[in-house]
């Protein structure tokens, strides 16, 4: 099985700027836990390092396995997750206000690291299943409940980062799948309008600001956004039923931008009304936590401060004095970019992201080489799950981008995420070597 | 449509989009780059001071205040030390390196043995604050405590001490007015100075010299750098600046003079100035009622500023120097001067007193003399204080040229002395009266203006300037009360204040002369006689301001005595005493015993060179 053949189809470059990734992250995760002040933190590297052998072993076998069979076994394998994550959920014990964690005795996984996989092989496959009548607006439902599942067992968790992501990935996957584009564009839209007139108002009430009186009246009197909403569904219904019988394409630009104003307004009375005030400060905190000072607004302002300070060639390996006298937070985990930017400058965070965009840009490559539509949805969805965690992680790191709880990818402390990526990376690995096959 | 022509559009449009991926990908990559660029290299030396400012956290090293001593000191010899330091410790710890409270208790249980604490309330306070920052358990630890706890480390293991000297003054009450006290800067003092290096932890000199010279006084604090982590642990420290103490301060101000002055006010309201014409030098300043420094500066002293502030009798009040009252019959030099320089009448002009002026208008009214005093001349009208001959004396010279020889001899401005809060005396005008009453300038004005009643007022201080001018041939020096500063050493003298002529007044001698003999009556023969025994002549006039209002057991008068020694040839060794006793009824049975003995031991301790006093030739 391991002949000269199978290392010679291997991916090369894949695999070494993974392995160098990884390494590179061992080495900070080291500095990072070196200050002695944090004892938890010490010894840290070590168990990354084995992290990093196990999931060696689990990208291996990722590449052995013939990527088709977890096509065939992706409803099973999607299933089994799905349970998993809800017996987390359920009655896993809670560590830092959220029960993502399954304890096996001396340690603990996150199933829902692996639900992000699991989601986008039963994704592919589906894609591939219907993909000659992809562009039907029905066929956005079976995706749609795919994710939206598990995104709402782990909402319960709670994990909004994690739960976060699952969204984009669906997107892209749908968006490189054949969807159409005005589909998309229109789910956006309505989700976009139905979140922006409750959040504007909370925002308002919160800040004291006087403006915004229409909006204001609008939801004082429902009944007048009811009615301009009712008309505007009205108008969709009528002019989406005419074009069946007179096919006249000018009718699709009726009843797309109706139907989403009416829905948009209509789901946000919904959102207004169901959602508390806690719960809307808190989804206004996670995308502007300066709304927060002390709290994950303090972490962005340590890390920023962290990374300004680094300059372009760093304060020097295990020399960072936000990393090392402790100002930074969860600097092992979440915000290890920080570590890297304060001790080895502006160099050595362009060098991680040369490595990480050399990573998707090798994923991208076999996905556009893979004949085969279930391989090339496969490695499109693993690549933007790689994608999304270093834009929405470095992007919070470096204060633009929400305060969420998620990993950076190969540079992070934690088993799961690497187990995780290691075994999509195995699976890249495994699309890649096979190509020729179909 | 075939199979193949499908699979192959699906393709193409495939890698379209998967085009416009690699482009939204290549984006976000760029985006971030480019923040980084904007963190790390164009704000780069903005967030580098932010680093620095998160992990410095450097203890100051307080610098010993300069201390102040009296006229006397000179190198080698010491004066008298009126503001000193006394050595004190601040006793710290930090909570975090206490493995329990238990052990913490146990430690803070013996250290109640050796200061006074209560270790319960004092855990309960130290469980509130942050544990890893220094906690202060007490300040104003004398040494030997300090010592103790040094040389029994393992029974009061991790007790800190740091150097808080406390500033001590020695006389207490009796320099109040004049050195003031000092106290840690408020939030408008701390406003205005931090651009000048003054720190919010810092003290300051609130009153008198002590604000005045502050930058003098206050030295140059050290520090010592510290690293902190996160938790205000100390990671690593050095000295960074050793402190640097504040100069020391020689006053102008003599001990003896001062304690004397002080003790013959005795239980009185009231001030007394005791200034050299010659130079402006201060030699003496008490203001009574007054406070002790010493229990301004200690911890707690905020209920007893307010309680201070709060009393009526106003003991924050330097009254030599904040507070102006009517001059009275010691305006009557003024009137004198005023006519004898306009030459509207001449020293021997004579007036009968029959213990009435009668004053002719529309309706008579008639102005008292305090009692009928027949015929007399200028001399023994400024000696027996006669009121009636100013009354005379001021119709003939007018209120206009009476005003005009009170601003020259600077009754209507401050004298500029070198302490803060000095307020000028008035002398009203026409123009004032017209302006303030809507009334014209009366004669009864100008009448109750010759024996100094009516609007005039002038400071005790402004009043002593005045009568630097007559002793000194119309030369006026600006007061002080700094003689000399030192440095921390007292090896060099850093500055030394030089004479600063205020003013000079144009007066002939023969109107000094005049004026001065009769103040020399006042002694011989008026109501300062009980001065005449010493061997040193001695001039001067009494005053009584009537007031509105009697406070003090139905007295309503205050009482002022201005007066010079020695009588004669013009001398540099002169000096000028000014009493000034609230509701101190008649001047000559309040001031005049006052001034006596500040008189008696300013001769006393050799201020004056001796007099033939019988042959001083009265012209």
């Amino acid at each position: 099985m391991f002949n000269r053949d199978f290392f010679n189809r291997m991916d090369i470059v894949l695999i070494g700027a993974v392995f160098l990734a990884i390494t590179f992250g061992i080495l900070m995760i080291y500095s990072a836990g070196f200050d002695p002040a944090i004892a938890a933190n010490k010894g840290l590297y070590k168990k990354q390092i084995i992290w990093f052998i196990m999931g060696i072993i689990f990208m291996v076998v990722m590449s052995i396995i013939n990527y088709r069979v977890l096509g065939d076994y992706a409803l099973y394998i999607y299933g089994f997750l799905l349970f998993i994550l809800l017996v987390t959920t359920i009655f896993g014990r809670p560590i830092r206000g959220s029960s993502s964690w399954l304890t096996f005795g001396f340690f603990s996984i996150q199933p829902s690291e692996f639900m992000k996989l699991g989601m986008v092989i039963l994704l592919a496959k589906y894609l591939e299943l219907r993909e000659r009548d992809i562009k039907n607006f029905k066929e956005l439902l079976v995706p749609s409940l795919i994710v939206l599942i598990p995104v709402l067992i782990i909402l319960k968790q709670p994990d909004l980062g994690t739960a976060a992501i699952f969204i984009p990935v669906l997107f892209t996957m749908l968006f490189l799948g054949g969807s159409d584009v005005s589909h998309l564009v229109s789910i956006i839209l309505i989700a976009g309008i139905a979140f922006l007139f409750p959040m504007l108002l909370t925002y308002w009430e919160w800040s004291g600001y006087k403006g915004g009186n229409f909006i204001v009246e609008l939801f004082v009197h429902v009944d007048v956004l009811f009615t301009v909403a009712g008309i505007l569904l009205l108008i969709a219904i009528t002019t989406f039923i005419t074009h069946y019988f007179v096919n006249k394409s000018f009718l699709r630009k009726i009843y797309i931008p109706t139907a989403v104003i009416s829905l948009g307004l209509l789901l946000s009375v919904v959102i207004q009304n169901w959602f508390k005030v806690y719960q809307k400060k808190r989804i206004l905190v996670f995308l502007n936590p300066d709304l927060d000072p002390h709290g994950s607004g303090y972490n962005i302002i340590q890390s920023k401060v962290a990374i300004g300070s680094g300059g372009f060639f760093g304060k020097g390996f295990l020399q960072g004095t936000q990393t090392q006298l402790g100002f930074l937070p969860e600097k092992t985990s979440d915000f290890i970019f920080a570590v890297v930017a304060e001790e080895l400058g502006f160099a050595g965070a362009l060098l991680l992201l040369f490595i990480l965009g050399l990573i998707i840009y090798r994923g991208i490559r076999i996905s556009l080489d893979t004949r085969d539509k279930f391989g090339a949805m496969l490695a499109i969805g693993i690549v933007s799950i790689l994608f999304f965690h270093v834009f929405i992680n470095i992007g919070m790191v470096i204060g633009i981008m929400p305060v969420t709880g998620l990993p950076l990818s190969f540079f992070s402390y934690g088993g799961s995420n690497l187990f995780m990526i290691m075994m999509g990376i195995g699976i890249l690995n495994n699309i890649k070597m096979n190509k020729s096959s179909y | 449509m075939s199979q193949t022509s499908l699979k192959a559009r699906m393709l193409e449009a495939f890698r379209k989009r998967m085009l416009m991926f690699i482009i939204g990908v290549s984006s976000v990559f760029a985006i971030l780059a480019l923040q980084l660029i904007n963190l790390q290299i164009v704000q780069g030396n903005e967030y580098s001071l932010r680093a620095t400012r998160n992990m410095e956290n450097n203890i100051p090293i307080p610098a010993p205040r300069g201390e102040i001593y009296d006229r006397h000191f000179q190198k080698g010899v010491s004066g008298t030390v009126i503001v000193s330091n006394r050595p004190s410790f601040n006793l710290t710890t930090i909570p975090e390196s206490f493995k329990s409270d238990d052990e913490l208790l146990g430690v803070l249980t013996r250290l109640s043995a050796v200061i006074e604490i209560n270790p319960v309330e004092l855990l309960a306070e130290i469980k509130k604050s942050n544990a890893w920052e220094r906690f202060l358990l007490k300040d104003d630890v004398p040494f030997d405590v300090v010592e103790k706890i040094a040389s029994h480390r393992n029974v009061f293991q991790n007790i800190h001490w740091e150097d808080a000297p406390i500033r001590v003054y020695n006389y207490g009450e009796l320099f109040a007015h004049s050195i003031g006290y000092t106290g840690s800067l408020n939030k408008e003092e701390y406003n205005s100075l931090k651009n000048q290096g003054y720190k919010y932890y810092q003290n300051i000199g609130k009153a008198g010299v002590e604000k005045q010279y502050d930058r003098h006084l206050r030295g140059e604090d050290g520090f010592i750098r510290r690293i902190v982590d996160v938790n205000n642990r100390t990671e690593d420290e050095e000295v960074g600046q050793t402190p640097f103490g504040g100069n020391n301060i020689v006053l102008t101000i003599d001990y003896d003079i001062q304690q004397t002055a002080f003790d013959a006010l005795g239980d009185n309201y009231g001030t007394v100035v005791v200034i050299k014409p010659s130079t402006g030098e201060v030699i003496a300043m008490v203001s009574k009622p007054g406070y002790d420094p010493n229990a301004i500066i200690s911890k707690d002293n905020s209920k007893t500023i307010r309680d201070l502030n709060a009393d009526p009798k106003k003991p924050f009040l330097n009254r030599s120097i904040q507070s102006r009252y009517p001059p009275a019959s010691t305006f009557k030099l003024v009137t004198a001067i005023a006519a004898l320089e306009t030459e509207k009448t001449h020293a021997d002009k004579s007036h009968y007193c029959s213990g009435k002026y009668t004053l002719q208008g529309y309706v008579d009214h008639d102005f008292y003399c305090f009692k009928p005093h027949g015929t007399l001349d200028l001399y023994w009208a400024i000696g027996k204080s006669c009121s009636v001959y100013f009354y005379n004396l001021g119709m003939s010279v007018g209120p206009s040229n009476m005003m005009k020889y009170a601003d020259y001899l600077g009754l209507s401005e401050i004298t500029g002395i070198d302490i803060p809060g000095e307020i000028s005396g008035f002398v009203p005008s026409q123009r004032w009266k017209l302006k303030t009453f809507g009334q014209p300038w009366f004669d009864g004005d100008t009448i109750n203006m010759s024996i100094g009643q009516g609007f005039l007022a002038a400071t005790p201080i402004g009043l002593a300037n005045m009568l630097c001018g007559i002793v000194n041939n119309g030369i006026v020096y600006k007061p002080y009360l700094v003689k000399q500063i030192y440095s921390p050493d007292n090896r060099t003298v850093i500055s030394e204040t030089k004479r600063e002529k205020l003013r000079e007044v144009p007066l002939s001698p023969t109107t000094l002369e005049i004026v001065k003999q009769g103040m020399r009556d006042t002694v011989i023969g008026g109501s300062g006689q009980s001065m005449n025994r010493y061997k040193v002549a001695i001039g001067g006039k009494t005053g009584t301001a009537q007031t509105r209002s009697n406070r003090k057991d139905n007295i309503s008068q205050h009482a002022w005595f201005v007066g010079f020694a020695p009588y004669g040839e013009q001398t540099d060794d002169s000096i000028v005493v000014t009493v000034f006793i609230e509701y101190g009824q008649w001047g000559a049975v309040a001031a005049v015993p006052v001034a006596d003995k500040i008189f008696g031991k300013l001769i006393q301790q050799g201020y004056f060179k001796t007099q033939d006093k019988e042959n001083i030739s009265r012209k």
